[in-house]
């Protein structure tokens, strides 16, 4: 049965491709719009973006200097966030650490989410063998200790890649190779995304087990659609919800998973300000200093829930069983 | 109707497996206390009267612990050691020496060989006597490498067949000998007038030779458990000790000979949080700490919580002098000269405890407190960097620092390299916790590995040949092999003067005066030995080998 | 069924074979030496000698090549004996098996706490969408979302023990039935707990526009019939498989609630293990974690076809 439609490739109908869906991504913008949580969300989201992009530019004060005299003051008109326990300016921190988060949870949930979600897809689309060898790379994958995984790669891949841009620094003078910490980032959170991917390929071959039966993908196949067309048109826009709900979480706990290594002192290294460990270090003096805690725990807590209300209605939107 | 029943008795079976799954792993951890309660009964009798309250002390430990061998020589749990354990002698908080398993030591003219006495009240907690043997056998075992101790080399370098055993070509020491049952002897390869004093420590107590030495030499396994029926010579004795959940419970030693402790019971368990570990001490449900950092710690909890007698201990930053670019002393000079010490303690201890002092000494006979080694000068610093073979910041490799495995280290290594920025312009530094986390071939790259030095009694040349003699650990590993002839040649002539000789302390001063114008360390703070205990443990105090002097006179105040 | 789980599980093999040996590599070549670490990282007046470190590694059998270390180990295994510790020379069995049930206890209870409360709340939040049901229910979820287990942990102490001092720091552990157990179970229910009760409700949401729901209702079916009858089981399917995910990361991985309340569970063990390099040690966890993935694939794929018998047609067919 599932080898049959192969058959129908070449003879496609090519017709109805480009209308259906400009009004279905139409439809599912307009539908975004009018949730105003998701409209929020989104909102947050691309001021997230900004302040990454923009972070050295806008920050009051330089994020790394210090003033010993000016240590753990509370909010005030000069530091509006307050300063550190070396005197530096919070606001900044935060600013500075916004690139940080970004960088981390794009790097580790845009790998996951491809790998996963076409693997998955993969594995519940074609099912037999394939699949059997899919979900057999999932289980193997899913058994690796992951933090083991982290402290190897800093040790193994990380470490000879930043001495080597350090060596070829001082070799051709070029600024390029200098900037290392943004590539250790990248470096570390993006190998840890290649063994992330599996609940993403789990959820969504799941979903497309429960749904290639239904009736409109079964039509799809009658009417000789080729594999490739039933599944990017059909079986992915429906089963995508749940995935695009976990991914949405899974930015925000990418950012919740960078302040844990931090926490345990794998991930972040200081003096670069990540809302990571400026948690943990908040956490040290928290009940003395409040402010120290609340800044970056805020401001994370508010970027998850962002993203989780952008899921929820890029869900709804994209969901074509709502207007069905 | 056929699939819903199905579905009723997977459901059922389903909610069944994960009660009885539920209760047969509730079942061990449920029964493990039943088990230490007669155990705890059997040591009652050592106890004065079932009608008072029974007084215990609880200790926190910083980190799990499944090893409680007092012959690792190193560890969290090696902090309370002389709670059960018995060292040879032992020096009190003002750094005077006492006798203890030992209350005679002497030296022949040229302090190549010494002999110890044993008290002939000295006893196990069985009421067995300890022997010379049992000392022999001690002191070997933690010289065979199999024992992993981790500080035998500060004890027993320089004795004879020392060398043989840590290269696992002997089993014993052929210096140490058991004269008779209550007299040892150690023959040295060269004279130490101070060899006795380095006996003082709680790291090589004697322990029961029959018990944990093994037939091949090597030691017994978990011999140190109560429930292989260890005896201790210590003031209590382990009732308990569970490895997985890190819990000992001790009780007082009926048979220890120095005086009936004024504490029935002392518990240990692993606090690993600090947070937590405060939580626990204002909630009142722990008395004592064997460290605990934080840099609101005087805040939370009080000056008296930290304070405590200078040790002679410092911590620094030590810079490799084998590395790049640290291998150029103008840039260390540079790194060293932009930096006020006063300012790097004031960012890592804003309410101490500790000072800062801008030499390698302190607490010891011999510092001389008017010797300046250098002025911070931001020109004088910017001046050595360009003087140097790099010229400016721009052709520095990269800066590690390792070590900053606490908050405060972390703060200090911060505003250093802040002020590096700020006056020498050097943007790559990267920080990392632990010393390993660049092990391997990539160690290659560290400069400046943040550590303590310094030595387990006052004494300047100890002090110094533990830390700058090219023989000392921090030399070889933590400066790169630092090697100044000099400084050695100086050193080896001061350690060969008796401890009351004036020249071994000039001779410090002038090795102590060289190194330091090597410039081969940021400097950082001096540590006192602070108390870590709550203000109702009273007679409270410890020593520079940072164990609790004289446990059995600890009293816990009502409170 | 007999048959079916020996199948699986002969299946499980060499997949362990393979996470083991890549583990054992990864450790052996990325980590570092145990031997040499615990002198490198002991602070202070540590002294050592090569010589010395030289002997411990002959002793343990770590100056031997990798695949022969890796043979010896695998020989071992196979006899049942999963080696000694490397760092303390303590049975690593002992250690894992005062661990594991503990672990298995926390995230088992955690795992029934989030599906209790979660899946009812979801569903009631997805039948009632919009209401202040949903509304409160959504809020709550975003809320627990939004903190870490780490921050969660220290502020609920400080505010039971130290402000409203209604009990004493739970600290250890007492068996999964003691009231030190609350705290951690929730404390580390709440973060998926919020992901649980969102996925439901989505897929409530999703399910209750669906034709065959509408017919339902019209045809006058009273609720709590369509909930159980229609909804409940297309929803579960998704929900069920984030559960087991859930569950696994839960045993496995309960790092930061175990740090914070001291309790002696395998992730404690995974991350000194880690940190001393012990591999026979890391290598028996490894072994824990790819039996439970393991094992909650299968339970995974026992209950779907319950719940959803048109999953259970495909695989049929896919069979055929």
């Amino acid at each position: 049965m599932s080898s049959s439609p192969q058959a129908f490739n070449e003879v496609l109908p090519e017709g109805l491709e480009g209308h259906e869906p400009t009004s279905l991504w139409r439809d599912a913008f307009d539908r975004l719009k009018a949730n105003k949580l998701a409209v929020f969300g989104f909102i947050i989201v691309v001021v997230l973006l900004l302040v990454a992009i923009l972070g050295p530019f806008i920050t009051p004060y330089d994020f790394l200097s210090q003033d010993l005299s000016q240590r753990n003051q509370s909010s005030s008109a000069a530091h509006l966030l307050g300063t550190d326990d070396l005197g530096r300016d919070v606001l900044s921190r935060v600013i500075y650490g916004a690139r940080t988060a970004t960088i981390v949870a794009f790097s580790v949930t845009a790998v996951s989410l491809l790998i996963g979600v076409s693997l998955g897809a993969i594995a519940g689309y074609s099912g037999g063998r394939v699949d059997s060898a899919i979900v057999w790379i999932i289980d193997l994958t899913m058994s690796i200790p992951i933090l083991l995984l982290a402290v190897v790669i800093n040790v193994s891949l990380k470490t000879p890649v930043t001495y080597w841009m350090d060596d070829m620094y001082l070799k051709t003078h070029n600024p390029i190779y200098r900037e290392t910490i943004w590539v250790d980032f990248a470096l570390v959170f993006g190998a840890l995304a290649l063994i992330m991917w599996p609940p993403y390929a789990r959820l969504i071959r799941g979903q497309i087990l429960s749904i290639r039966n239904e009736n409109y993908v079964l039509a799809a196949r009658a009417l000789g659609f080729s594999n490739r067309r039933i599944l990017f048109r059909h079986i992915l826009p429906n089963g995508l919800g749940p995935v695009i709900v976990l991914a949405s979480a899974g930015l925000g706990q990418a950012m919740i998973l960078e302040s844990a290594f931090s926490f345990l002192g794998i991930g972040v290294r200081p003096p670069i300000p990540s809302w990571g460990n400026m948690i943990s270090d908040g956490l040290r003096v928290w009940r003395n200093y409040p402010h120290l805690l609340a800044a970056p725990a805020v401001v994370l807590g508010i970027i998850t829930v962002a993203f989780s209300f952008l899921g929820d209605g890029l869900n709804d939107a994209l969901n074509p069983k709502g207007w069905r | 109707m056929e699939r819903k029943n199905k579905i009723r008795i997977i459901a059922l079976f389903a909610l069944v497996t994960l009660l009885l799954s539920l209760a047969a792993c509730a079942q061990p951890a449920t029964e493990e206390p039943e088990i230490e309660q007669p155990s705890e009964e059997q040591a009652e009798p050592a106890e004065p009267s079932e009608e008072e309250e029974e007084v215990e002390l609880r200790i926190a430990v910083g980190a799990r612990f499944d090893d409680l061998s007092p012959l690792r020589g190193g560890g969290h749990s090696a902090f309370w050691l002389s709670m059960w354990w018995a060292s040879p002698m032992y020096y009190d908080s003002d750094g005077q020496l006492h006798p203890y398993v030992f209350n005679e030591w002497e030296a022949n003219d040229d302090f190549t060989v010494w002999t110890f006495k044993i008290d002939p009240k000295a006893v196990f907690s069985d009421g067995s006597p300890i022997t010379a043997g049992d000392v022999k056998a001690t002191w070997d075992l933690s010289a065979v490498p199999t024992t992993k101790h981790q500080r035998v080399g500060l004890f027993f370098t320089g004795v004879e067949g020392y060398d043989a055993v840590i290269n696992s070509e002997a089993m014993q020491m052929s210096g140490i000998a058991a004269v008779d049952d209550n007299t040892i002897e150690v023959t040295l390869t060269a004279p130490d007038p101070v060899f006795y004093k380095r006996m003082a420590t709680n790291l090589i107590p004697p322990v029961k030779a029959s018990q944990a030495v093994g037939p091949d030499g090597k030691e017994v396994f978990e011999w140190w458990r109560p429930e292989n029926g260890v005896v201790v010579s210590g003031p209590f004795m382990p009732v308990s000790m569970d490895l997985d959940k890190s819990e000992a419970v001790f009780v007082k030693n009926p048979n220890f000979w120095m005086g009936e402790p004024k504490i029935d019971k002392v518990t240990l368990i692993a606090v690993e949080d600090a947070q937590t570990a405060i939580t626990l001490f204002q909630s009142g449900e722990l008395d004592a700490m064997n460290e605990i950092f934080t840099p609101t710690l005087v805040e939370e909890m009080g000056e008296e919580f930290v304070s405590g007698p200078m040790i002679p201990r410092g911590h620094q930053f030590w810079l490799d002098g084998s590395k790049e670019p640290t291998n150029d002393i103008n840039v260390r000079k540079a790194l060293i000269m932009s930096v006020d010490p006063d300012m790097v303690f004031e960012a890592a201890f804003p309410n101490g405890p500790g000072q800062s002092v801008t030499q390698l000494l302190v607490a010891v006979e011999g510092v001389d407190p008017e010797y300046v080694w250098y002025v911070p000068d931001a020109g004088a610093a910017q001046d050595a960097l360009a003087a140097s073979s790099y010229e400016n910041a721009e052709n520095l490799p990269k800066l590690y620092f390792v070590g900053i495995s606490q908050a405060s280290h972390e703060l200090a290594a911060q505003y250093i390299a802040e002020v590096w920025r700020q006056t020498l312009g050097i943007e790559e530094v990267e920080m990392k916790a632990a010393f390993d986390e660049y092990s391997g071939p990539d160690q290659d790259r560290v400069q400046i590995f943040r550590d303590d030095a310094g030595a387990r009694f006052p004494d300047p040349v100890v002090y110094l040949m533990g830390t700058i003699h090219s023989s000392s650990g921090p030399a070889q590993r933590k400066m790169g092999g630092y090697n100044n002839p000099e400084v050695d040649r100086l050193l080896e002539e001061a350690a060969t003067k008796g401890a009351d000789d004036p020249d071994r302390i000039a001779l410090a001063q002038q090795a102590h005066e060289l190194f330091l114008e090597d410039y081969m360390f940021v400097p950082y703070y001096f540590q006192n030995m602070p108390r870590y205990a709550m203000p109702w443990v009273t007679n409270w105090s410890k020593n520079s080998d940072w164990q609790v002097v004289e446990p059995w006179n600890v009293v816990i105040e009502p409170h | 069924m007999g048959r079916y789980l020996i199948g699986r599980f002969i299946k499980w093999v060499p997949s362990a074979v393979i996470v083991l040996f890549l583990v054992y590599a990864l450790a052996f070549y990325g980590a570092g030496d145990p031997i040499k670490l615990i002198f490198l990282r002991a602070p202070g007046d540590v002294v050592w000698s090569p010589e010395q470190i030289e002997a411990l590694r002959e002793e343990a059998g770590l100056d031997r090549p990798f695949l022969i270390q890796f043979g010896d180990y695998f020989w071992h295994l196979l006899q049942g004996n999963l080696g000694n510790s490397i760092i303390s020379n303590r049975p690593v069995i002992d250690i894992i098996s005062a661990a594991a049930p503990i672990s298995i206890q926390i995230g088992l209870a955690a795992t029934a706490i989030m599906a209790i409360i979660g899946i009812p709340l979801g569903v009631l939040a997805g039948l009632y969408q919009n209401s202040w049901l949903d509304n409160v229910t959504v809020g709550f979820a975003l809320f627990v979302w939004a903190i870490p287990v780490y921050v969660a942990g220290p502020l609920l102490l400080v505010l039971l023990v130290l402000v409203l001092k209604i009990m004493q720091v739970p600290y250890g552990w007492d068996g999964l039935f003691s009231t030190k157990a609350i705290i951690p179970v929730v404390v580390l229910a709440l973060a998926p707990l919020a992901l649980v009760i969102r996925q439901t409700r989505v897929a409530v949401i999703d399910v209750i526009s669906e034709d065959y729901i509408r017919t339902a209702y019209a045809k006058g079916i009273p609720q709590y019939v369509v909930v159980y009858r229609h909804i409940l089981r297309p929803v579960l399917t998704p929900v069920i498989t984030t559960l087991g995910l859930i569950m696994i990361t839960m045993i496995n991985g309960a790092i930061l609630v175990e740090t914070v309340f001291g309790i002696p569970g395998l992730g404690y063990l995974t991350v000194n293990s880690i940190i001393e390099v012990d591999y026979p040690v890391i290598l028996a966890i490894t072994l824990i974690g790819t039996f439970l993935v393991m094992a909650s694939n299968l339970l995974v794929d026992l209950v779907y076809p319950i719940l959803d018998p048109r999953a259970a047609k495909a695989e049929v067919e896919e069979v055929g």
